[in-house]
C-alpha cells in the first residue's frame, strides 16, 4: 500500500527542498520513496541525482531507495486529448489554437495534469511512499479542485454560456443569421472567431466522460493523502497557510502539520543574551535577529492557537543542500514533524 | 518611477511585489499626487498592505487622494463592453455577455486585454496622476503585456482590434509606462526574473524595466566572532549575506530594498518601503 504526502504552500518558502528532504529521509529510513517535484532549482536537481528530470522516475545513484520525477505540465492537455478523445478528434484538438491557448492559460489545467500524474505514480503501487511537491498555481489550492474544475470545463459549461441554453449541435453556429447576438459578436470580434471557439469546445466535450471518471479516481487519491503545509513567518505565506487550513478539510483532509521553514533559534528571542565582551556591531546585529526570532515565535503561536495546528519548524539553513546527505541534514534539526502520520518511521 | 503615468509591478510570487506597489502608491499619495492602486490578481495583497479589507472593482478612497480597486473580471468585462466597445446595455447582460465571458476564459489574450484595457482607460481619463498596478507574477506578466499583439494576431478585424492598437502604443511608450520586476537575491527568483526579462526583451515589451532586489542584508561591519547567540547570529548573517552577494553579482539590479527585521504587519512593511523609496527616488 502506497502512502502519499502532499506538500503544499506558497512559492518561495522552500517547499520543493523540504519535499525532497522528506523523501530523502524516508528513503534513508528504509522506504522505497518517490519524490515528484515541479521545476526544482539547479542545485536541488543535482542533489536528487537527476540530470534530466522528467515524467519517468529516476533512481538516485547514491540512495537506492530514492526516486525522483519532475512534472511536465505543458504536456498535460495533450495527454488529456490523447487519452480521452477519439484519435481524429485528438489530432484536431492538439493543433487547435484555442486548445493551445487554453492549455497555457487555464491554471487548473496544469494543476490537473500534476494531480493526474501524481495519482498515476501512487496507483502504480511500486513505491512505499510518494511525496508530491504541489505546483503553486492558483495558490496551490487548485491542485485539490482541479479534477472537478476540469470536468466542468470540458463538460460544456463554456458552451452553455455561449448558447445560453442546452448544448447545441454544430448546426447552431452556422445558423447565425437567426442569432442577433452572434452577429453582434462578429462586428466586435471580427468574422468567425466565435465559430472557431465553438468548434474547439464541441471537440473538447467528447473527452468529458473520460475526464470526469479520471477526476473521481484522482480525488480518491488526494483524499487518502497526508498533507503538509509549508510556510515562513512572513505575511503572504502565512495568509496562504491560513487558506489551506480553512479549505482543505472540506476538499481533502486536515493538514497533518504546518511547517515553518527558515526558523531562527527560539533562544535568540531573548534580547539580553549573554555576550560579555562581544563587539558592539555584533550585539547590534544580534538585536535585529532577536526581534525577528520573537516575531516568528508570535506568528507560530498565533497560528497554532487559532487553527489548532500541529506546528513544526525547520531551522534557517544558509547553505542550500547539494546532495542526499545535505537533504537529510535539513530535517535532522527540525522539530515537530509528525513522522508517524506521514507514514515515515521515526529516526532510530 | 513616480513621474510615470502607469507603473506595473510584477515579480516572482513571494518577492514582495504587492508591498512594493502599496509602498509606491503611498509615497505618491504623500507627495500630493492623485493615485489609483489596482490589484490585478486574485490575491488580497494590496488590501492587506492598506489595511482596508477587501477591495471592489469600483475605486475606493483608502487615504486622502489614494484610491484602490480590485480587477474583478466579470465587472471589468461589462465595463469594457459598454465603454470601450460601445455595446448597448441590453446586450451586455444577455447571451452576448455570456459568450464573451466564455471567450475570455478560452481565447488567448481576451482576459488580459480586458485587464490592460481598464488600466489604459484609467490613465487616459486623467482622473489620476499615476496608476500603480499590483500585477500577476512574472510567469504570467508576459501574456498581459503582449495581449494587444495577441489580439491583433487572433482577431484580424472588428472593434476589439482597433482598441488593442491604442493599448499597445501606450504600453510601448517609455515616458508613460514603467515595468517594475521584483526579485530576491536567491537562486530561483533570480532565474525566474532573468527568464522573464529575456522573453520581454525578445518580444520588445521590456518597457523601461526597473529591477528591484528585495530583502537585501547589509554587510556586517565587523569581522569579530563571539560566543552564544550573538556569535551564532553573526555567522548566519554573514553566510546569508555572502549567498545574496553571489546572486546580486550575477544579476545586477537597479536598486535594493533592505531586509526588514521584526516587522509584524503588512501595513508596517508598506510604510517602510514607502520611506525607503522616498529616500531613493
Amino acid at each position: 500500500m502506497t502512502h502519499t504526502v502532499l506538500v503544499t504552500g506558497s512559492g518561495g518558502v522552500g517547499k520543493t527542498s523540504l519535499a525532497a528532504a522528506l523523501a530523502a529521509t524516508a528513503a534513508r529510513r528504509g522506504l522505497r520513496t518517490l519524490v515528484v517535484t515541479v521545476d526544482p532549482a539547479r542545485r536541488l536537481a543535482d542533489a536528487l541525482g537527476a540530470d534530466t528530470l522528467g515524467n519517468e522516475p529516476e533512481q538516485n545513484p547514491v540512495e537506492g531507495n530514492l526516486w525522483a520525477a519532475m512534472l511536465d505540465a505543458s504536456a498535460s492537455w495533450r495527454a488529456v486529448a490523447e487519452r480521452h478523445a477519439e484519435p481524429d478528434v485528438a489530432a484536431r484538438l492538439v493543433n487547435n489554437e484555442f486548445f493551445i491557448a487554453a492549455s497555457e492559460h487555464f491554471p487548473a489545467s496544469q494543476a490537473y495534469a500534476a494531480a493526474d500524474q501524481a495519482a498515476t505514480y501512487v496507483e502504480a503501487g511500486v513505491w512505499d511512499l510518494v511525496v508530491v511537491d504541489t505546483p503553486p498555481s492558483g495558490g496551490g489550492i487548485d491542485f485539490f479542485t482541479a479534477p472537478a474544475q476540469m470536468a466542468d470545463l470540458v463538460g460544456g459549461r463554456l458552451l452553455r454560456w455561449i448558447t445560453g441554453g442546452p448544448l447545441p449541435g454544430r448546426r447552431f453556429f452556422f445558423d447565425r443569421a437567426a442569432r442577433p447576438m452572434l452577429r453582434l459578436a462578429d462586428t466586435i470580434l471580427g468574422a468567425d472567431l466565435l465559430e472557431r471557439v465553438a468548434e474547439f469546445l464541441l471537440d473538447l466535450r467528447t473527452t468529458y466522460d473520460g475526464v470526469a471518471r479520471r477526476g473521481r479516481q484522482i480525488e480518491k487519491v488526494l483524499k487518502a493523502s497526508s498533507i503538509l503545509v509549508v510556510a515562513t513567518a512572513d505575511p503572504a505565506p502565512v495568509g496562504e497557510a491560513v487558506r489551506f487550513y480553512r479549505e482543505l478539510p472540506a476538499l481533502a483532509s486536515t493538514p497533518a502539520a504546518v511547517v515553518f521553514n527558515r526558523a531562527l533559534p527560539e533562544d535568540w528571542a531573548n534580547r539580553n543574551a549573554e555576550g560579555k565582551g562581544a563587539p558592539a556591531a555584533l550585539v547590534q546585529n544580534f538585536q535585529r535577529w532577536s526581534a525577528e526570532s520573537l516575531r516568528q515565535i508570535d506568528v507560530r503561536g498565533e497560528f497554532s492557537t487559532r487553527y489548532r495546528a500541529n506546528v513544526a519548524t525547520v531551522p534557517w539553513s544558509s547553505t542550500p543542500p547539494t546532495d542526499v546527505a545535505g537533504l537529510i541534514a535539513l530535517l535532522e534539526s527540525a522539530s515537530g514533524i509528525p513522522w508517524e502520520s506521514l507514514g515515515i518511521p521515526q529516526a532510530q | 518611477m513616480i513621474d510615470k503615468r502607469l507603473v506595473i509591478v510584477s515579480g516572482k510570487g513571494g518577492t514582495g511585489k504587492s508591498a512594493f506597489a502599496a509602498g509606491l502608491a503611498l509615497l505618491a499619495q504623500r507627495q500630493g499626487l492623485r493615485v489609483l492602486a489596482a490589484e490585478l490578481g486574485d490575491g488580497a495583497g494590496l488590501s492587506a498592505h492598506f489595511g482596508t479589507g477587501p477591495l471592489a472593482f469600483h475605486p475606493r478612497e483608502v487615504r486622502p487622494g489614494l484610491h484602490a480597486m480590485h480587477m474583478v473580471r466579470s465587472e471589468a468585462l461589462l465595463e469594457y463592453l459598454s465603454i470601450q466597445l460601445g455595446v448597448r446595455t441590453i446586450a451586455r447582460f444577455g447571451p452576448f455577455a455570456r459568450a464573451f465571458d466564455a471567450l475570455a476564459t478560452t481565447a488567448p489574450g481576451i482576459r488580459e486585454i480586458i485587464t490592460i484595457g481598464k488600466l489604459v482607460w484609467e490613465v487616459r481619463e486623467d482622473k489620476w496622476d499615476i496608476v500603480v498596478a499590483d500585477a500577476p507574477p512574472t510567469g504570467q506578466i508576459g501574456s498581459y503585456l503582449r495581449a494587444p499583439q495577441t489580439i491583433n494576431e487572433l482577431v484580424p478585424s472588428g472593434r476589439v482590434q482597433a482598441q488593442s492598437e491604442q493599448m499597445a502604443a501606450m504600453l510601448a511608450d517609455h515616458a508613460t509606462t514603467e515595468l517594475v520586476l521584483m526579485t530576491l537575491p536567491e537562486e530561483l527568483p533570480v532565474a525566474e526574473t532573468r527568464e522573464a526579462l529575456t522573453w520581454l526583451e525578445k518580444e520588445k515589451l521590456a518597457i523601461g524595466t526597473t529591477l528591484v532586489a528585495n530583502r537585501v542584508l547589509d554587510e556586517l561591519d565587523s569581522k569579530a566572532t563571539a560566543a552564544g547567540p550573538i556569535g551564532e547570529a553573526a555567522v548566519l548573517h554573514r553566510r546569508l549575506h555572502d549567498e545574496q552577494r553571489h546572486w546580486l553579482e550575477r544579476f545586477p539590479t537597479d536598486f535594493q530594498l533592505p531586509y526588514l527585521f521584526g516587522i509584524l504587519t503588512p501595513g508596517e512593511v508598506a510604510a517602510h518601503i514607502s520611506d525607503e523609496l522616498e529616500a531613493r527616488l
